[in-house]
């Protein structure tokens, strides 16, 4: 495959993400600056500038007409996704950190930053779609701050019920969205992490995504509704259920994990990593592995390898139908690579594997 | 006379600004007859020398079907930056990167499959250099101390077995420890032997031309022989000094079939004035 390098930011990417259809990708960075791309060719369609800050999570919704961005100036922003007009802009005291759309583009959360005094806190805003949607309540239906370790990484739970949240501690919780009591918590989904900061990656995948499975219903069973969390610390990436948080699949790496995905279409795990980006000019270029690899979701082997970027991979997203999957680095470059045929043909574990 | 005066500061393109390192020429992009796209880009290279890269490319337009909403988003108007920008990927910020091959393979790939292989075989090497064939020692052979005493007995033997692999000489070509070393083409394993050509003109069917006008050069012989197959190779024989044609010529086809066709069909064919005289070539027997 021929990956589409865009070079659309002067700074290391912090987020993309494709949207429903798979045929626009967004990709956020900390120069301030959003763009969005149409997947195909790589074309840009447009940018959406007025964030004064890092941008450091984007959500698209379901329609393809309101983007969310949440920022290091302390900003969450509503766009119009067709004009790039900022719709929308609320003001905390600390900057967002996560942003995140609920299924029926009802609700949006955003965790801000726990700082200066200030406790981290989830908000659940209820968006309204009248008009040209400029009429949003300034005031959440919903504000809570989890007690302990605080919370990095947030989204809502199929049908939108529930708030899953990934904590620094390595904790994995689950909060209902409108009163925003605590359901279930896994303290012991992730050991060890209290004194890193793990990035999570965080993605619901929903029963219509997996494949229908027919010569392995139980193993794929488990799967519907699961999850999913990459870890810094201690190397070792989980599938969790999203009813009870219970680990489904551990995978565990060498190198530190920045993002995560799981494939649509087939069944793999995508994974991003390389080292600290502040280790990264005290150790040479071959013992960085900033490589995309790929991981067998049943067999929790490491199945394959995608080389490119020159630093760590930061974010990784995959195209809603499994076509293909977009990278970005703390190079600042995305890319995105198509998947060519052999991809879909191949099935490295012969007749184990699940039936497409 | 304000001509004059201003035409030198205004003008962006004076002599002074062309020598001008930092900008580099904008790409171009011709179309030749064939369909065939020519794309000149510049950049520089690690030591800031000016590189010109030639690409040909040809442009196969792909239709997939996707659905009314998709489409539709495809006609968007730009904004933002790119607001007023013509539709297509911009080259400013969006390239074609090199092929990458990703191959799905069962049973887990190695935790550090190519710096953990270059790392131990260097630590080996490392040690084997200084390992005394004679006592294996760690030392060099010639300061052994016990070199007078196992010299003379046996020496053969540990010499024939107990060598580290990698120095087996240069034959090993590649593979162990020695294989970073430089083995000349002709020592490697599988070559034929010294002197072996880079063209290997014995192996292609060739057809020898006599006949032939002294006006018709390279062109004209591979143009008047194309239509039978492809052709790897054309040599006009030439005089040495004046440079003017002698009346033969070689064309080198590809396949044996095309070269005995092109014998068969041009032959007796007139060009020039001349009735041309077309022979396949026997393989010439190897040289001793």
């Amino acid at each position: 495959m021929k990956p589409i390098l865009l070079q659309g930011h002067e700074r290391s990417l912090t987020q993309i993400v494709y949207n429903k259809e798979g045929d626009l990708l967004f990709t956020a960075s900390k120069d301030h600056i959003i763009n969005v791309w149409f997947s195909s060719n790589g074309e840009r369609l447009g940018t959406y500038s007025g964030h004064n800050g890092s941008v450091w999570s984007l959500a698209c919704d379901s329609q393809s007409k309101l983007l969310l961005s949440g920022a290091a100036d302390n900003t969450m922003k509503l766009w119009d996704i067709k004009t790039g007009e900022c719709l929308k802009t609320w003001e905390f005291p600390t900057a967002v950190k996560r942003v995140a759309w609920s299924d029926d583009d009802n609700l949006a959360l955003c965790i801000t930053e726990q700082r200066s005094g200030y406790q981290g806190a989830i908000r659940v805003y209820e968006i309204s779609h009248e008009g040209d949607c400029k009429n949003q309540p300034d005031e959440p239906i919903n504000e809570f701050s989890p007690i302990g370790s605080k919370a990095t990484v947030a989204a809502f739970a199929p049908l939108g019920h529930e708030i899953i949240t990934g904590h620094e501690s390595g904790k994995v919780a689950l909060f209902d969205a409108k009163t925003g009591e605590e359901i279930e918590s896994n303290e012991r989904a992730h050991s060890g992490a209290v004194s890193v900061s793990p990035i999570f990656s965080f993605l619901p995948t929903g029963p219509t995504l997996l494949p229908q499975a027919k010569t392995k219903p139980q193993e794929y069973a488990e799967v519907f509704d699961v999850i999913f969390i990459a870890q810094a610390d201690p190397l070792a990436l989980k599938i969790h259920d999203t009813k009870n948080l219970a680990v489904i699949k551990t995978f565990t790496t060498e190198t530190p994990l920045n993002s995560a995905c799981i494939t649509p279409l087939k069944p793999y795990v995508i994974v991003g990593g390389g080292q600290d980006a502040r280790s990264v000019t005290t150790t040479s270029t071959r013992s960085g592995k900033f490589e995309t690899r790929f991981w067998h979701r049943v067999f929790e082997e490491e199945v394959g390898r995608v080389r490119g970027h020159f630093g760590p991979i930061n974010t990784i997203a995959v195209h809603p139908e499994g076509k293909a999957f977009a990278s970005g680095g703390e190079d600042g470059y995305v890319r995105v690579h198509w998947f060519d045929d052999s991809y879909f043909r191949s099935r490295p574990y012969g007749d184990l594997e699940p039936a497409d | 006379m304000s001509d004059l005066t201003t035409a030198p500061a205004a003008d962006p393109k004076s002599w002074a600004d062309e020598d001008d390192d930092d900008a580099l020429p904008k790409p171009t992009e011709t179309v030749g007859a064939d369909g065939i796209i020519t794309i000149v880009e510049w950049k520089l290279d690690e030591d800031d020398r000016k590189v010109k890269v030639t690409r040909r490319v040809r442009r196969r337009l792909q239709t997939s079907q996707v659905s009314h909403i998709v489409a539709e988003r495809k006609h968007w108007t730009k904004f933002g930056a790119e607001k007023g920008k013509a539709a297509g990927p911009d080259r400013a910020t969006t390239t074609v990167s090199e092929n990458i091959n990703l191959k799905l393979i069962a049973g887990g790939q190695k935790a550090e499959p190519v710096e953990d292989e270059a790392a131990k075989a260097k630590a080996t090497v490392g040690t084997k250099r200084i390992m005394c064939r004679f006592c294996k020692g760690d030392h060099y052979t010639s300061k052994c101390p016990l070199k007078d005493t196992l010299e003379g007995a046996g020496m053969g033997d540990l010499m024939g077995g107990d060598m580290p692999p990698g120095d087996d000489g240069p034959g090993g070509g590649g593979s162990g420890p020695g294989g970073s070393k430089y083995v000349p083409p002709s020592m490697r394993a599988g070559a034929r032997g010294a002197g072996e050509s880079m063209f290997r003109r014995e192996d292609m069917p060739t057809v020898r031309v006599t006949s032939l006008s002294s006006e018709a050069d390279e062109d004209d012989v591979r143009n008047l022989f194309s239509r039978f197959g492809p052709i790897s190779r054309v040599n006009v024989v030439r005089d040495r000094d004046t440079g003017e044609s002698k009346g033969f010529a070689f064309v080198a086809f590809e396949s044996k079939k095309h070269a005995e066709l092109a014998a068969q069909k041009m032959n007796g064919h007139g060009y020039d004035n001349l009735i041309l005289s077309v022979q396949v070539l026997e393989p010439r027997p190897p040289r001793d």
